[in-house]
């Protein structure tokens, strides 16, 4: 018979991964614009979340107040909320290693850069119910009104139970590998922050 | 295929992979991935929905192909079948639901390593008809998806006090809640439970007949 014959497993192999692969190539192609408009519209909404904006709004008005009301900054790394020409609040995006896969998130803070306003993550792949519990507001709510603290550590996250500098919030009981690399991550991505524009007047 | 010829092949299929021969607590496969979604019911059903789908898919193809696949590069192509599927289910919910996908992050992709799937493939759907193969691949499915989902409701419950995200009038408010329910531990704690409860139950099947 013929699929007995040694040539043909691997021919047979070839044809049946060569059909499979571009089916799935195809499907990629299909979703390709959709995924990429998903991972936009995520990262548009941590943004408009951290400023109190994103609120009861559908995609496409998230979108627009986006467009509307936030302005880039040439080095990528933060975006404004103009009120006319007045600074209503930075948004400062850290990113970094998480426990499973790079935790991507924005810093809301305020025009005075002491203050955060809140924090709102994009991207994360920790564990759902431990990990993940970073993006609840159970966690997330800690961060607002925290004053920054030194250049090197501005904020810290401790354990549960310990006592809290105004720096500080506490760990997620479960998720300690997911909260030691945000604390890291997030100093990181502060303290740049905090040094490239430090002196320089809000325009 | 005569309907009398079939119809009690296919209760018979639909019975042993619901119950008789169960893939979580009688055959003890696709163990990793009861451990790892059960600790909330939304992220468990949407799991138990794609196992299903790609089990029930995988069947087919592996069985509509069995007579062209070449006995000694078999599993090769039950693993590609499965792969398709899987990253077809997965680029699928990153397009039409993000919000799931980053929910369940890497568990998507490891459906693929999902004993489950491998052990239907090799055991029925290679040497049996397409139709029976769906059947069977769907109902071992369904069969894993129950007790997946009776094992995430007592997780949620215990340990968050909550239902799909829902606060549970009691477990909400006065129950203190056990946190290792949600966390690993509980994971193999409840599994046990279930699997003994599932067991006991057909014991005492076996002595009534």
């Amino acid at each position: 018979m013929i699929r007995d014959k040694p040539w043909f497993a691997v021919v047979y192999m070839f044809c049946v991964t060569a059909f499979f692969s571009f089916i799935i190539i195809g499907f990629a192609q299909v979703t390709k614009d959709r995924v990429k408009a998903n991972e936009q519209l995520a990262f548009e909404t941590a943004v408009l979340e951290v400023f109190d904006l994103a609120e009861g709004k559908t995609p496409p008005q998230i979108h627009q107040t986006f467009v509307d009301e936030i302005r880039k900054e040439d080095d990528g790394a933060y975006y404004v909320r103009l009120d006319g020409d007045k600074v209503q609040g930075f948004a400062v995006v850290v990113r970094g290693k998480g426990f499973w896969a790079p935790i991507e998130g924005v810093i809301g803070i305020s025009p005075d850069r002491k203050t955060i306003l809140a924090i709102a993550f994009y991207e994360q792949n920790e564990t759902p119910g431990l990990g993940a519990e970073i993006t609840k507001p159970a966690f997330g709510n800690q961060f607002e009104g925290l004053r920054l603290g030194s250049k090197e550590r501005p904020i810290g996250i401790k354990p549960f139970g310990a006592e809290l500098a105004d720096n500080e919030v506490h760990a997620i009981s479960g998720a300690t590998q997911t909260c030691t690399r945000l604390e890291t991550l997030i100093n990181n991505d502060l303290s740049k922050w905090l040094a490239g524009t430090a002196g320089e007047g809000v325009k | 295929m005569s309907p009398n010829g079939s119809a009690p092949l296919t209760k018979q299929i639909v019975i042993d992979g619901l119950w008789r021969n169960n893939p979580v607590f009688r055959q003890v496969l696709g163990i990793c991935s009861t451990l790892a979604v059960t600790n909330l019911v939304l992220n468990t059903l949407v799991m138990c929905v794609s196992l299903t789908l790609v089990l029930a898919a995988s069947c087919l193809t592996v069985s509509l192909l069995r007579h062209f696949t070449p006995r000694n590069i078999r599993m090769m192509v039950q693993t590609l079948i499965i792969a398709f599927y899987v990253v077809i289910v997965d680029l699928a919910l990153k397009a039409y639901w993000p919000e799931m996908s980053s929910n369940l992050g890497p568990y998507v992709g490891l459906i693929i390593t999902n004993c489950i799937i491998m052990g239907r493939c090799e055991a029925f759907a290679g040497s049996n008809p397409p139709v029976p193969s769906l059947i069977d691949g769907f109902f071992n499915g369904l069969g894993y998806s129950a007790l997946l989902l009776a094992i995430a409701m007592f997780r949620e419950l215990l340990g968050m006090g909550t239902f799909m995200g829902y606060a549970m009038p009691y477990f909400a408010t006065h129950w203190d809640k056990w946190i290792i329910m949600v966390m690993p531990p509980g994971a193999f704690f409840t599994l046990a439970g279930v699997i003994w409860l599932c067991r006991s139950i057909k014991a005492k099947e076996a002595k009534g007949s």
